[in-house]
């Protein structure tokens, strides 16, 4: 009877404990509440960070950018500290409002992002945000099966490659490498230039094996496809499978999507989202997290310690998101691949 | 009796809320203007004079390609077997046609993704090659392996109606074409072949349906290098955002289809 009373208690205290850090997180001095998807940091680097600032990190989850976005504006932009999320629904948030403008002194690793990442359409000059992690599709191929050295995207058009070359099936980003190796940008606006890249891309067709979004490194490790354009997740399960293939970061610049931290305007505990920040951003705390999560290390200071695979050479200087372009834009982009289409098969 | 009529009331909502009401909305985007606000609109025929350009014109008529091709094929294959089944025992016949129908238990995807394992250049097929110390052939992402696709799913839609009109034929019209001193070739021509018109048209019009608005299969075996209608539509809506086009487009499919339907029916009657 009396443990039965004991448990109950328990389970009373337990219930009162966790509601009341739900609603009365902003009250506890300790804790930090970091709102993001899943698995986006490893527990040890938490954990560390407990340790050492003697913070409690609360972890809260979301699926999708528009539901972060949605809780945020409801509790306008209260309740949570740290926010990583995607490119674009930051920018949506900086517009409404949400965003608070960092304190860099309270950031002194600040200076160990890649700049590479940096001054992007969300924040053009980096008030509100540090990055962290990119994805990056990127060229891939065998070097056995290839007799081209490929450097960058026009090389795919090299006529050595027929029918050996697997792509991605976003016409957006195919197009826009298309823009790119012709000199433009890849949010090119100008139906009359699109058209252009549209006839370029038709040109690419008797190169092309398969488009298809899923899976498409298989083509490249079952010798259907000499080189691949693929996603990072694809480039990392292919380097897996065949280390002996060799990734490309384009000459004419990359196309990339890119997380980022921010926090909330009004944050119960800035200066504890400050100090994660900071933290997340020394080199040896940045190089755990990547290696963790597969994706580019945004922090350069970092560059020495991760998983080489998760490095973008130097070499490169240039990279651009794609972004929403107007309707006109839009239509010419569609028309475009529908003729690319036709002329695949 | 009366009162059972009642019970067809939800149903009557059930269409209404789920075929008409979305069916108009179709036509009304097809007509009207730019954006997704069907609220404030305006009419125009823009969306169908885009479809003019080549570039849509062009997958309209390899969609159309596309199903005429496995359509025949089918008739060619499907007819000889039906043929072949309907002659058999009674037992057998039940047996044969179950195992026409067998495949069709089993998923499509799943289907199409055993066919991609035969066929890959890693594939069974070309490893048996090799083992016979032949070349090895490179069979996927090409119009062989998305019409072999194609074939080997709508095959049963083909068989079926024609077996049923060839087992349901009168069997002493046969004997008597004979008793009239016509050979094997005539009677086939003028009787069997007749009398089974019925469900070859049945066989043809559900094949045709079925390829012509298909779009997985050719996305799986055909390496994704393939616009066809269905994926133009599905383009329109979920990437491009342009719902007028999409709708456009659907009615022209709409369209096309009741025509080539009719066509059919009237050929149908014609025979008889």
């Amino acid at each position: 009877m009396k443990s039965r009373k004991t448990i109950a208690l328990l389970l009373a205290a337990v219930t009162v404990f966790s509601s009341a850090s739900a609603i009365q997180v902003s009250a506890a001095e300790d804790e930090l509440i970091l709102y993001t998807w899943e698995a986006m940091f490893p527990q040890e680097v938490l954990d560390g960070f407990t340790e050492e600032t003697g913070i409690k990190v609360i972890y809260s989850n979301f699926d999708t950018d528009e539901t972060m976005l949605e809780k945020l504006a409801m509790a306008e932009g209260g309740d949570y500290d740290v926010v990583v999320a995607d490119d674009y629904i930051i920018e949506q948030a900086v517009n409404e409002g949400l965003v608070m403008e960092l304190d860099k002194s309270q950031i002194p690793n600040f200076e160990n992002i890649n700049p590479l990442y940096q001054g992007q359409f969300y924040d053009p000059e980096d008030k509100y945000t540090v990055p962290y992690g990119a994805g990056i599709p990127l060229i891939v191929y065998d070097p056995e099966e290839t007799d081209v050295d490929i450097k960058g995207y026009g090389d795919l058009w090299d006529e050595s490659l027929e029918d050996a070359v697997a792509l991605t099936a976003n016409y957006r980003v195919i197009l826009g490498i298309t823009l790119l190796s012709m000199g433009y940008s890849m949010n090119e606006q100008d139906p009359e230039i699109i058209a252009q890249a549209g006839e370029k891309l038709v040109e690419l067709a008797p190169n092309v094996r398969l488009i298809q979004d899923d899976n498409t490194q298989d083509s490249l490790l079952n010798g259907e496809a000499a080189a691949a354009f693929l996603y990072t997740s694809q480039v990392t399960m292919a380097l897996m499978e065949n280390p002996d293939l060799t990734v490309v970061y384009p000459e004419e610049g990359l196309g990339f999507g890119i997380m980022g931290m921010f926090i909330p305007s009004k944050a119960p505990n800035a200066e504890a989202a400050h100090k994660f920040i900071d933290y997340i951003l020394r080199p040896e705390v940045s190089a755990a997290c990547f290696d963790f999560m597969g994706y580019y290390c945004t922090t350069k200071a970092a560059d020495e310690l991760v998983n080489p695979d998760l490095v973008v050479p130097d070499s490169v200087s240039k990279g651009e998101i794609i972004q929403n372009v107007s309707q006109e834009a839009e239509e010419a982009f569609s028309k475009a691949w529908t003729e690319f289409k036709d002329a695949c098969d | 009796m009366k009162q059972y009529k009642h019970l067809i009331k939800p149903y009557i909502i059930w269409a209404a809320a789920l075929i008409v009401v979305p069916l108009i909305m179709i036509v009304l985007y097809a007509f009207t203007e730019e954006g997704n606000s069907v609220l404030t609109f305006s009419f125009t025929l823009e969306n169908f004079a885009k479809f003019a350009e080549s570039t849509y014109v062009n997958v309209i008529v390899k969609s159309f390609r596309l199903g005429i091709f496995t359509t025949v094929l089918c008739l060619l294959l499907g007819y000889p077997l039906a043929f072949i089944i309907s002659r058999c025992s009674e037992k057998s016949q039940a047996f044969l046609i179950l195992l026409v129908t067998i495949p069709e238990w089993i998923n499509m995807l799943l289907r199409t993704y055993a066919w991609m394992n035969l066929l890959s250049d890693n594939g069974i097929i070309n490893n048996l090659l090799e083992m016979l110390g032949m070349k090895p052939v490179s069979m996927m992402y090409t119009d062989f392996s998305v019409i072999v696709g194609l074939v080997c799913n709508f095959m049963p839609f083909m068989i079926i109606p024609i077996y049923t009109s060839l087992s349901k034929m009168d069997k002493s019209l046969i004997e008597a074409a004979y008793d009239l001193g016509a050979n094997r070739f005539q009677t086939f021509r003028k009787v069997i072949w007749k009398l089974s018109i019925p469900g070859v048209l049945n066989g043809i019009m559900m094949v045709f349906l079925l390829s012509v608005s298909t779009f997985v299969i050719p996305k799986l075996l055909g390496g994704g290098q393939y616009m066809l209608i269905g994926n133009l539509i599905e383009t329109q809506f979920i990437s491009v955002g342009d719902w007028n086009f999409g709708s456009a487009i659907s009615m022209i499919l709409a369209v096309i289809i009741i025509l080539f339907m009719r066509l059919m029916k009237k050929m149908d009657t014609q025979e008889e």
